[in-house]
């Protein structure tokens, strides 16, 4: 089922075409990466996705939802993850996802955060430990056991794993994974080129607002890192 | 609707963990606190110094000894101004106006001896009262907690997932303003506590509670301007000090701004100045010691008809005392009209003043609240007219005691000798018709009148802020 | 090599024309301008005012007098009703301090009656005005220009580290002297210059001595300096900018009001002055009763003082004015001691607020620029000195005349003594 869509996207941003007419979609069950350099428009894509940037041409679908004209619907169905994992600082792991899922409207129990946290591993610990202490990882961590508390459909990821350790970026692929096996649809946006490859089961390359090449992994063989590698490269 | 509830519930979490915040409420609420203390206590002790001292005037007028009637007219009379009982919160222009009056015959004295006048004197704003901590530095307190409300999530880059959890601009703006409400309710205990003293202590209770309604809504309204600028601006530090300039720039300079600006528009004549044409305009009305001048003359003619009596001795009235009467009535008449003249004019430069508060709500709020705690200049003015009513009366009750209850003859021939001078007094139980005087709090309708106009100025920085705050959300929204 | 060229002015000029860049530092340069120009020129428009007004006051008492001499017939009645003008004219530099001219009285109409029911007079502005203040030049410089200087250095560091740029600059620059304290100066310079000038300006229009500015425009230096260098110390601690700015604009506070506010009530407690009330209650029944106790008593109280007079032989039958002035100056003296003891009291407020203001550097800044242009409490007390003074030579002059029974004569009207106003 296509959860995601992008119909011929044309977004504006400061009279410059940040996106120039791009097509592409993810499925459920499914992890895409979009890969591309610095100011390709990567982010803008999420945000047109989440109805903060608005298209001057094209549509954007989220569910089979026009997301111009029910933005509320569809931010209902989906979690967004920025890239710093932004969380607040001045409150623990526990209290951060309990404040975010009420303003979800999402009612969930003790128990039910306790299981996330330990479905995404993280230390019982740290649990109560302000977030201000947390490395780049376990917050990481927190953000994807808000989007498995949410179970919202869709997650959108900008640039997860930058600044991870490489253990760090494997235990989250795993978490990712998982999610995407039990159905989810993840979009996430990267510059890592042999993470996408690893994790994802399709990768679209941007390059100055157009998506300028598409490749898919095989049930049996993963995305090869190298093509998309010099793919990358072309042109620069 | 709840999650502007959850909103509200995390900021105040927010700055229960935040030092900064923390620290800056824990600050003023001492701050306010003392100074209530230390207002209440010095107005209290000022109202008990005046009553006794009111009370000794009195006495004193009353134990004088038989005398002649003119002389009390000229011994004279004091009376004090109390302070009404809500200057315990705002004593206003208590300390820089005049406490007592002396009353005497054919003058209108000033009020003299204000505390300003004897005071140690550290300049800028070394008179602290609850009001004016309230009007001044409870703003920067809002600054200090809310102009982080949203720039702090911009920062963070909370906003936009904030915003994709569904969140709407206006449900986040809201949570915040509900945050910074509760804050204002909680600094704003102080100013219930200091006005239910009041309220014991002989205050209306209306008055107290629309004391607590106004500040409550100055507050509101620089906490709005705070959530504003908050939602504006990008850095956190650039919303403080842009904030602390709005605080600065509406509280220091922009009202003494404004009194630089009416006093030059609308200069008022002193008192000196007044009195120079006032001397020539009494020379028209006669002098009220002098039976033969002409201003009388047509009086004389009248009475002597009247009784069909030959000479004043004739007359079964003094016609000393007569004249006494007449001058002092004509003479007030003059005085209380260029009293009047003074007044209005005070009363149109605190009027144009007043109208700066469209520029700055500290200035709005400053007369509302003197107005409603009875400290303001109609306050003063009306000080000044009971005291001459009071001057007036007495002296016209000491004048007919001495057209009624003493003889012509004795009258004139007061100075021939000791015994004759003796002969021209009369008793000591007519000094008992001063009666006794207290300054009391003027109708709660003629204050809330009074601080109608600035109330409505006040209103309308309110429902501007509203719209502001509006078309910030709608900004975030997007 | 160019003496223009050495590394030490390259690195102003950098820094210039850095500063020159900086939107806000233009902002508050125009900012500070306009409020510097628009104080001393109400200050100096409020002066032109007292000027006018004290010129019109003696030429409009003197035509007051005129008209009334033609009743007076004796030395009695000419001193009864002959009034007369003194006042405090402002100083040269008064624009820039208007200090207490707007609560305490500059001017007196008296007479040769007890002084004592007179000098405390109040003939001051409208309240309403006087509980808000005048924006003057003091006011400007000792408590709104501190507040404009933290917003100009309070984020002078912060904002660079906040936006990664700090170690970048400070590994980039040879002398890191030649960072934050030139940056530092440069900002002062340019607003103290802002705020200084439109005063300099005025005082060269009124005359002002030179070394009036000069003391003045060192005491505002010295007070810039003063919080520059907080503002410098206070933002090289490694904290956000919202506590670094939170922690000046509350040292202000403190400075600025909160110890000037606590000291005065504080000042107020310790030095306790006989009420006012009091004063004239006493004068009053000294005065009145006179009229009632036997002429000896009082006349010997009032010899007593003034053995000069000790062969004055009453005139009977007429109403004796010797009398009635000598008993205007006993009840003088009956409250002399509560009168002296009010003046002092009040000096002595004065002088302690004086030690006090060394820890509220915004009072001190103040109060020494009200010294500077005589506007301050010292000043009035003084100015009521003055008039004190003055009202003893009146009596010098008429009690020779009253006394001795002098015949009345109009011309020696003209050797009055006139009061000196400055």
């Amino acid at each position: 089922m296509m959860m995601l869509q992008a119909d011929s996207l044309h977004i504006k941003r400061a009279n410059r075409a940040a996106l120039n007419g791009i097509n592409f979609h993810v499925n459920s069950g499914e992890i895409y990466a979009l890969l591309g350099g610095n100011g390709a428009g990567k982010s803008t894509t999420l945000l047109s996705f989440l109805g903060f940037l608005k298209p001057s041409q094209g549509q954007v679908r989220v569910k089979g939802i026009e997301v111009k004209s029910n933005i509320a619907a569809a931010r209902k169905v989906m979690t967004y993850l920025p890239e710093s994992a932004s969380l607040y600082d001045h409150m623990n792991a526990y209290e951060n996802l309990k404040y975010f899922l009420q303003l979800a409207k999402r009612h969930v129990t003790e128990s039910d955060i306790q299981h996330a946290l330990n479905r995404v591993s993280l230390n019982q610990d740290s649990w109560k430990i302000k977030l201000r202490d947390y490395s780049k990882g376990m917050r990481q961590k927190v953000a994807i056991a808000l989007s498995i508390l949410r179970d919202t459909d869709i997650l959108l990821l900008d640039e997860p794993t930058s600044g991870l350790d490489p253990a760090a970026i494997d235990e989250f692929h795993a978490l990712i994974r998982d999610l995407a096996n039990n159905g989810k649809a993840i979009l996430m946006v990267t510059h890592d080129v042999y993470g996408a490859c690893q994790v994802a089961e399709r990768i679209g390359l941007l390059r100055d607002g157009q998506l300028v090449g598409e490749f898919s992994s095989h049930s049996d063989a993963p995305i090869d890192p190298q093509i998309v590698h010099s793919a990358f490269l072309r042109n620069k | 609707m709840k999650e502007i509830v959850y909103i509200a519930v995390g900021e105040l979490r927010y700055w229960l963990r935040s030092h900064l915040a923390l620290g800056g409420s824990l600050v003023f609420l001492m701050l306010i606190s003392i100074t209530s203390i230390l207002t209440t206590g010095h107005i209290n002790a000022e109202n008990n110094a005046r009553v006794q001292q009111q009370k000794n005037a009195e006495d004193t007028f009353l134990t004088q000894p038989d005398r002649h009637p003119h002389r009390m007219v000229h011994y004279g009379h004091y009376v004090f101004r109390s302070p009404p009982p809500l200057a315990t919160f705002d004593p206003g222009l208590d300390a820089i106006t005049g406490q007592s009056i002396f009353l005497e015959g054919h003058r209108q004295n000033t009020a003299m001896f204000a505390e300003s006048g004897a005071s140690a004197d550290l300049g800028g704003l070394s008179w602290l009262s609850p009001a004016l901590v309230y009007q001044i530095f409870a703003p920067l307190i809002i600054i200090l907690l809310g102009h982080g409300a949203i720039a702090r999530e911009r920062e963070a880059a909370l906003l936009t997932p904030i915003l994709s959890l569904g969140v709407s601009g206006y449900s986040l703006v809201l949570g915040k303003a509900l945050a910074l409400l509760i804050f204002i309710i909680i600094i704003m205990i102080p100013l219930m506590v200091t006005c239910t003293i009041a309220v014991f202590k002989g205050a209306d209770p209306i008055a107290a509670g629309l004391l607590f309604c106004v500040y409550l809504l100055y507050l509101i309204v620089w906490g709005i301007m705070t959530l504003c600028v908050s939602s504006i601006l990008h850095k956190r530090s650039t919303v403080l000090a842009v904030l602390s300039s709005c605080w600065f720039i509406f509280n220091l300079a922009l009202p003494s701004l404004a009194v630089n600006f009416v006093t030059y528009t609308t200069p008022l004549s002193g008192k000196i100045e007044t009195d120079l044409t006032l001397l020539a305009d009494l020379h028209k009305v006669g002098d009220g010691h002098n039976i033969n001048d002409p201003a009388f003359g047509q009086l004389r003619e009248q009475l002597l008809k009247k009784y069909n009596a030959q000479s004043l001795a004739d007359l079964p009235v003094n016609f000393r005392g007569i004249v006494a009467i007449e001058g002092e009535r004509k003479l007030t008449n003059v005085l209380n009209s260029y009293a009047a003249r003074r007044m209005a004019g005070e009363t149109q430069q605190s009027q144009q003043l007043a109208n700066y508060g469209w520029l700055t709500p500290t200035l709005a709020i400053t007369f509302i609240s003197r107005s409603i705690a009875g400290t303001d200049l109609a306050n003063y003015h009306r000080f000044q007219k009971e005291a001459e009513a009071l001057r007036f009366s007495f002296v016209q009750k000491l004048n007919h005691a001495h057209a009624e209850q003493l003889s012509y003859s004795d009258d004139i021939q007061r100075n021939k000798d000791e015994a004759s001078g003796l002969k021209a007094r009369i008793n000591a139980s007519n000094w008992k018709s001063l009666g006794s005087y207290h300054f009391k709090k003027s109708i709660l309708s003629d204050r809330v009148k009074s601080a109608f106009y600035s109330f409505n100025i006040l209103l309308t920085w309110f429902f501007e802020m509203c719209i502001m705050l509006f078309l910030c959300a709608r900004g975030i929204n997007s | 090599m160019n003496p223009l060229e050495t590394p030490f002015i390259k690195t102003i000029r950098r820094e210039i024309a850095f500063t020159a860049r900086d939107h806000t530092v233009w902002f508050w340069m125009i900012i500070v301008t306009c409020l510097s120009v628009l104080s001393v020129a109400f200050g100096q428009a409020e002066i032109k005012h007292q000027h006018v007004q004290i010129q019109s006051l003696v030429q409009a008492n003197e035509a007051s007098n005129t008209l009334e001499s033609s009743k007076w017939n004796d030395w009695g009645s000419a001193a009864f009703y002959h009034y007369h003008m003194t006042y405090d004219a402002p100083s040269d530099f008064a624009f820039a301090a208007l200090g207490q001219r707007d609560n305490q009285p500059w001017k007196h109409r008296i007479r040769m009656l007890a002084l004592e029911g007179q000098i405390y007079e109040r003939d001051v502005s409208n309240p309403s005005i006087t509980i808000i203040g005048r924006f003057d030049f003091s006011f400007l410089a000792a408590f709104v220009f501190p507040l404009i200087l933290i917003m100009l250095l309070y984020d002078l560091r912060a904002s660079e580290i906040k936006a990664g740029r700090y170690h970048l600059l400070v590994s980039s620059v040879s002398h890191i002297a030649s960072l934050w304290p030139l940056r530092t100066i440069l900002r002062t310079t340019a607003v103290l210059l802002c705020l200084l000038v439109p005063m300099i300006f005025a005082g060269a229009i009124n005359g002002t001595s030179l070394s009036t500015l000069l003391q003045a425009s060192i005491m505002v230096l010295l007070f810039t300096l003063f919080w520059s260098v907080v503002c410098y110390i206070v933002s090289a601690w490694r904290q956000s900018s919202a506590i670094i700015l939170t922690t000046l604009v509350g040292l202000w506070v403190v400075t600025a009001v909160v110890l000037p506010a606590g000291a005065k009530v504080a000042i107020d407690k310790a030095v306790p002055l006989p009420s006012g009330a009091d004063i004239l209650l006493h004068q009053r029944e000294t005065v009145n009763d006179a009229w009632d106790i036997p002429k000896e008593i009082t006349m010997n109280n009032f010899l007593q003082r003034h053995p000069k007079w000790a062969n004055y032989q009453p005139k009977p039958p007429s109403f004796d004015w010797p009398w009635y002035y000598a008993f205007q100056q006993v009840g003088d003296q009956a409250t002399e001691n509560l009168s002296t003891a009010y003046r002092n009291g009040r000096l002595q407020r004065d002088r302690i607020a004086g030690w006090v203001s060394l820890i509220a550097p915004s009072s001190l800044l103040e109060r020494s620029l009200q010294s500077l242009a005589n506007t301050g409490t010292a000043a009035s007390i003084d100015y009521e000195d003055r008039v004190r003074i003055y009202h003893s030579k009146l009596r010098e002059f008429y009690y020779p005349k009253l006394f001795r029974h002098e015949p009345y004569d109009k011309t020696h009207l003209n050797k009055v003594p006139r009061f000196n106003g400055r």
